[in-house]
């Protein structure tokens, strides 16, 4: 179709060259010298494996400039042709976009690229490599640029705001005094007299303070050992085909790899844990995963150090190990590049690349999941390879499920080595440890890992270590984004209690209520080991995200009875100790189950960790879930994974985020017949033109805007399907696969289709921007004809210059989503049931539905960059709303925005969505009257249907305050939309619309 | 159907009285005091208000008003003489910039807004708080309201200033309350009448005859009072006003600080008091002046909540 062409092609043949092709050609030429004589840098252009070979075009939409630059067998030539078969060509829009990009500071090339100045064709290894080599050039001045950035910037936040306000700072520290006490009401509450725990603070846990410390303190380092050792095995096996050029199998293939690098790596217990293992050998450590987004990294291995956001280190030696010896393996061998290759570079992927329509996660993970846990809880690794062991010896298989099954076993033995590894460390270092009480923490440390992952748990102790060890194998196989942990406190409950009723005196029962809380805080914390590895861009569209692993606490039992327990308190206490951004906390609340001490200890926590747990309601789960006729058992043992999606605990391979989508997008080619304003791309088809008043009643516009929805939601689709065979071809996961249900049982692969449950969720961005848009479209130019479609058109395409009669007619005279008006809600409720319907009628290429959730992480904030002025008078590259969050000038009544958000059909948002409100409570306010107030927010809100919400309790001033003095507020967690992050490490943009958020008063 | 003058019905007000509640402003009050911190609650009438703040300087309004009463140059805007309040200003007005304050609102309309929040009220042992202005103004009215109210379920809580027929009230009013927030202002008469405009012996009367009606431990009444700085807030009143309570055998009372937002509103609706302009009464009150407040009635031996 001639439509999604881009808007030219490929040849070089036409166009004039201008005097900056001159300069781009001299610039290029002087790289080529450079590479060529000197062999400090000449020896980069090697790999271990031999020279890099590969062709950068450089060109303008016009061919003003074209030029391309080769590097063949150790010589880097300029060439005035681009070669037929470019690897990778960057294309600018005008030659002044290349001038621009010449002078231009890392943060500004990264915005040069997001709003379509520059776009790329071809593979994006190269195009990294390509830019790491102009970084070896220029890093000097990029590290300066850096410097000069945030500092200016710092100097503009402290001059706008000198004096910092201690009080304001010290008022949050304040919230952790003055403890509520809790009754002991709950069933499930067998052991603490005050289920709130009030008589424990931080001061009790020297370790755990430490461990803080630690994690505010210390630098993330990436960590090579990973990709070093899973691509050693490689080279000496074969990727593609074995030593005997025979195809491998995936999986056994990841298989081998797996056991490799489990046996291999080095068995670490960090200073004074009560939990042995690592994720890297770092104290923080950023892990590589070349097969999926890794190589992503390697154009700023030399200034990642020295960024402004979420910066970290790369030694000399992992740079060398990077870039000779695992990067150059993987070019090809990615996610992403398998699909460019095997079906020829799609337009569904060409539209990913341009960064302002979609996102599709599957380029990184897919491992949005809860694993089995009480399983291998319950039967060790041992057990799961004994099931393994039997279903190999029923019924015939075919070779695949034989393969896939011993892939399986092969992950699980690698599982037990490292645990066995662990444990002789452990014993190794209690030998030599001089401090009595270390050295018997060590000797039990040696006992447990002798016990765990092999065998089952059988205390405490021993079960929160399985966890660990699980939790690490599972990051080795899989991408850290998203895994999420489920239900801990009722998987971890049966082992606290059966200790607690071994134990008989009342002294007993304090020193082990105390220790479970010391090791529920060292679990805690041994998941904040590791970070995911993001390029610069990610801090604009995941910003201060860590790896999410959610943990999810209270809600019903499988049976449908009242699950909050002990644990779940104790999860609650260590949540409000540490108030850490990850795991993210999610709790859920079954109205007429859980009791209203639970609740209010969830709003208490929420208090004083100013943003955590985020809130959810059981019975608009189930109802959102209804559809897909789940066991009810397996609804009820629900858990949310990464941000907030609900998905079946051990049994449902839900890839909840398989995809961020910018639904504005949609509106604007509609409002442009098709055309992305920014992108300047007729991408979508054609539905008709404003300008010449094609659209005579509003239904026939809403039918232009969910054209164009449906062919971005058609695309993306797509190009998760494409990605999810990349998957099943360059990354099965068998150790993943065994710990969930129905994969033994069929021999299959959960990237197949083995799970129990299958399904892609989505996540929808800009639900609010857009029903408000059509809500002025609709009442403004075809009820009331206050104003033609035409001339709207025209303010928004003039960013409502000159008109701040009109701006002020759609801001605040038309009724907005949120301020308590049924037509707002039932436009809400139309737009998200054609994306609910729309992505529900396609299968995923496991075999199952596709969901849509409304939430944003921090996608609200760069789409809304990205995005032109819209009709509903949000300004051209403004933020939207947060999940869907209602407009702050919808209603000054909060109660407006809990009524319409709750009365949602529930059955439209079957990924769940975010609700962000933030509250304040006043100076001096009693903290039982904040809390009951908080509370009584949260429970109509879920009395009335309401799914989900998460409060920030933070005023603007301290923000604004953070903003500028960051030092005091290192610790300052915020929730962006379904995650937590820590307010300083967030962008600017990011930061001021937090800021901008309606702030109600409690 | 009769219908009463309703200046705003706030939800989500966690402020006047206990829970989440939805406030009922009665516009016209007996009183004219000239702190009132809704000082466009006080007459009887429909109003037009003009807000700078909000204005864009579109001008569409300029060239509707039919009586040209519409003036950049005046200092209020809006020259309230020629004024006819046609509102068709306010109709075209795309900011809200220009607003009608005052709406004729029928009991079933008002009940129709405020029970929506009542999921909010039993979560939050919260209900509806009607206030002013004086509701009790409108006394048949209010009473209507508060049945309708008492019939759906929903608490109830009336703020008054005090001046109003006692007869009539405890007949027809007092039955329907749940709670009473009852001002006391100024002890003195003779300061009262400067004030607040009127004489404060029936107030005093009426909230003597209402303590009466209390149970002990088991009061609905209680007793505000404005703190505004020298006028109010003075040791004179506070001590007099406790020996009052005290006589009424009221043991608790609720002091409320001074604040200086009622200028800006004064304004929007075409008028200035220079008492605002000067010292203590352009800030809100000092927290310490609030302090010395409260201790004054708790060596009196009266339980400031």
């Amino acid at each position: 179709m001639f439509f999604q062409a881009q808007p030219t092609d490929l040849s070089t043949k036409e166009g004039r060259r201008s005097v900056t092709h001159l300069l781009v050609k001299g610039l290029l030429r002087l790289l080529a010298a450079n590479f060529n004589l000197r062999p400090a840098l000449n020896r980069y252009l090697r790999s271990d494996r031999g020279w890099i070979n590969f062709s950068v075009g450089i060109r303008t939409e016009n061919n003003s400039i074209a030029t391309a630059v080769v590097f063949q067998d150790g010589r880097v030539s300029v060439h005035d042709q681009l070669p037929p078969n470019c690897d990778i060509t960057l294309i600018f829009t005008h030659d002044k976009s290349v001038r621009k990009l010449l002078s231009a500071t890392p943060t500004e090339q990264i915005f040069m690229l997001m709003k379509s100045e520059l776009r790329t064709v071809g593979n994006s290894s190269h195009m990294n490599l390509f830019f790491f080599y102009l970084s070896l050039l220029l890093n000097k001045k990029q590290q300066k640029m850096m410097r000069k950035e945030k500092q200016a910037q710092l100097k503009k936040l402290t001059a706008a705001s000198p004096r910092h306000d201690l009080g304001l700072s010290q008022a949050l520290q304040q919230r952790k005094t003055a403890p509520l006490k809790g009754a002991r009401v709950d069933a499930g509450d067998r052991f603490l007299e005050d289920p709130y725990l009030s008589a424990y603070s931080l001061s009790d846990f020297p370790r755990i303070q430490d461990f803080l410390n630690i994690h505010f303190e210390t630098k993330a380092e990436v960590c090579p050992e990973r990709p070093c050792l899973i691509t050693a095995w490689h080279k000496a096996n074969g990727f593609e085909t074995d030593n005997q050029g025979a195809p491998w199998n995936p999986a056994l293939r990841q298989a081998q790899a797996f056991k490799y690098l489990m046996e291999n790596r080095t068995p670490l217990i960090r200073k004074d844990d009560l939990i042995a293992g690592t994720t890297t050998t770092k104290e923080i450590g950023v892990v590589v995963y070349p097969d999926s987004h890794g190589t992503m990294i390697w154009s700023e291995l030399l200034t990642v150090p020295h960024r402004n956001l979420n910066p970290y280190d790369v030694s000399a030696e992992t740079l060398r190990l990077l870039h000779h010896e695992v990067f150059p393996y993987y070019i090809h061998r990615n996610f992403k590049e398998w699909v460019r290759e095997n079906y020829d570079a799609p337009l569904c992927q060409a539209i990913d690349e341009r960064f302002a329509v979609y996102f599709i996660w599957k380029q990184a993970a897919l491992s949005h999941t809860i694993p089995d846990f009480p399983k291998i809880l319950r039967l060790g690794a041992r057990g799961i390879q004994a099931e393994i062991k039997a279903r190999l010896e029923t019924e015939p298989l075919t070779p695949d499920q034989k393969a896939q099954l011993a892939a399986m076993d092969l992950c699980l033995e690698g599982l037990v080595i490292y645990s066995k590894n662990l444990s002789r460390k452990a014993a190794q270092e209690a030998a030599v440890e001089k401090e009595p009480r270390r050295k018997a923490e060590l000797e039990t440390l040696s006992r447990i890992c002798a016990q765990v992952v092999a065998h089952p748990a059988r205390t405490l102790a021993e079960a929160v270590n399985a966890v660990w060890i699980t939790w690490v194998g599972l990051h080795m196989e899989n991408t850290n984004a998203g895994l999420s942990l489920g239900r801990l406190d009722q998987w971890l409950q049966p082992y606290f209690a059966a200790d607690m009723a071994a134990l008989h005196t009342q002294e007993e029962k304090a020193a082990y209520l105390k220790n479970a809380i010391e090791l529920t805080a060292c679990l805690i914390m041994r998941c904040t080991d590791h970070l995911p590895l993001t390029p610069d861009l990610a801090n604009w569209y995941f910003g201060g995200a860590s790896s999410t692993q959610a943990i999810t606490l209270g809600g019903v039992t499988p049976a449908g009875e009242d699950a909050v327990n002990d644990m779940t308190y104790i999860f609650l206490k260590v949540t409000e100790m540490l108030s850490i951004r990850d795991p993210n906390v999610n709790a859920r609340f079954h109205p007429g189950k859980n009791s209203e001490t639970y609740l209010k200890r969830l709003c208490e926590v929420n208090l004083v960790t100013a943003a955590t747990p985020s809130l959810h309601n059981d019975k608009a789960i189930a109802a959102a879930l209804a559809e897909f006729n789940y066991d009810p058992a397996d609804v009820n043992n629900w858990s949310a994974t990464g941000c907030v999606e609900p998905t079946l605990s051990g049994r449902h391979i839900g890839h909840t985020n398989f995809q961020m989508m910018n639904m504005v997008a949609a509106l604007e080619m509609a409002l442009n017949n098709g055309r992305h304003p920014l992108m300047n791309w007729k991408l979508g088809p054609d539905t008709g033109r404003v300008e010449t008043g094609d659209f005579k009643t509003f239904d026939e516009f809403f039918k232009a805007f969910t054209t164009q929805f449906r062919f971005l939601i058609d695309h993306s689709v797509a190009y998760n399907n494409m990605l999810g065979k990349a998957h099943q071809v360059i990354r099965p996961t068998p150790l993943l696969s065994s710990l969930i249900e129905d994969c033994i049982a069929l021999g299959k692969d959960l990237t197949h289709g083995g799970a129990r449950y299958n399904s892609s969720g989505a996540a929808c961005i800009g639900l609010a921007d857009v029903t408000d848009s059509l809500l002025v479209i609709k009442r403004l130019v075809f009820d009331e004809k206050r104003v033609s479609f035409a001339q709207l058109k025209q303010a928004v395409d003039r960013n409502f210059e000159n008109d701040p009669a009109l701006l002020a007619l759609v801001t605040r005279k038309v009724p907005l989503f949120g301020s308590g008006s049924d037509e707002a809600v039932a436009m809400a409720d139309r737009i998200t049931k054609f994306a609910h319907d729309a992505y529900g009628s396609h299968a995923n290429y496991r075999g199952g539905k596709y969901t849509v959730g409304f939430w944003s992480m921090s996608n609200h904030v760069i789409y809304g960059t990205l995005s032109g002025a819209l009709p509903s008078g949000k300004l051209a590259g403004k933020p939207f709303t947060p999940g869907l969050t209602p407009e702050p000038n919808a209603s000054k009544n909060l109660l407006d925005n809990i009524r319409d958000v709750a009365r949602l059909a529930p059955e439209n948002i079957n990924n769940n969505i975010a609700f962000n409100v933030k509250v304040v409570p006043a100076a001096g306010d009693d903290r039982r009257r904040i809390v009951d107030n908080m509370f009584a927010y949260v429970k109509t809100f879920f009395d009335l249907g309401g799914m989900q919400m998460q409060m920030n309790v933070v005023t603007s001033e301290t923000l604004k305050d953070a903003m500028a003095h960051p030092e005091n507020y290192r610790n300052l967690l915020v929730r962006i939309s379904g995650y937590n992050a820590y307010f300083v490490t967030l962008n600017r943009d990011l930061q001021l619309e937090l800021i901008a958020r309606a702030e109600y008063g409690i | 159907m009769k219908k009463a003058l309703i200046l705003e019905i706030k939800g989500n007000s966690l402020d006047d009285g206990p829970g989440i509640r939805s406030v009922v402003f009665f516009k016209g009050c007996p009183l004219s005091c000239e702190w009132c911190h809704n000082p466009e609650s006080k007459r009887p009438q429909v109003e037009i208000a003009f807000d700078q703040n909000e204005c864009v300087g579109c001008d569409t309004c300029l060239g509707i008003c039919p009586e040209g009463a519409l003036d950049r140059g005046n200092p209020f805007f809006i020259q309230r003489e020629r004024c006819t309040l046609c509102f068709k200003c306010v109709e075209v007005c795309p900011s809200g910039a220009l607003s009608r304050v005052g709406n004729p609102m029928e009991v079933e309309a008002i009940v129709k807004r405020v029970i929506k929040d009542k999921p909010f009220f039993d979560t939050s042992g919260g209900g509806v708080t009607l206030s002013g202005g004086e509701p009790v103004m409108a006394m048949d009215f209010c009473a209507e309201l508060l049945s309708a109210f008492k019939a759906a379920g929903v608490q109830t809580l009336l703020e008054t200033c005090g001046l109003f027929d006692f007869r009539a009230f405890e007949t027809k009013l007092y039955p329907l309350l749940d709670l009473i927030y009852f001002d006391l202002k100024l002890m003195d008469p003779a300061l009262h009448a400067r004030h607040c405009g009127t004489a404060n012996a029936v107030i005093l009367e009426n909230f003597r005859k209402l303590s009466a009606c209390q149970s002990p431990g088991n009061t609905k009444i209680l007793a505000r009072t404005p703190l505004i700085p020298d006028i109010t807030d003075t040791e004179n009143n506070l001590r007099a006003l406790a020996v009052f309570l005290k006589e009424c055998r009221a043991s608790k009372a609720q002091l409320l600080p001074y604040h200086p937002l009622w200028q800006e509103k004064n304004r929007k609706i075409g008028r200035h008091d220079p008492l605002g302009d000067s010292g203590p009464m352009k800030t809100f009150l000092d927290p310490g002046r609030m302090a010395r407040c409260k201790a004054i009635l708790q060596e009196e031996g009266i339980t400031v909540v």
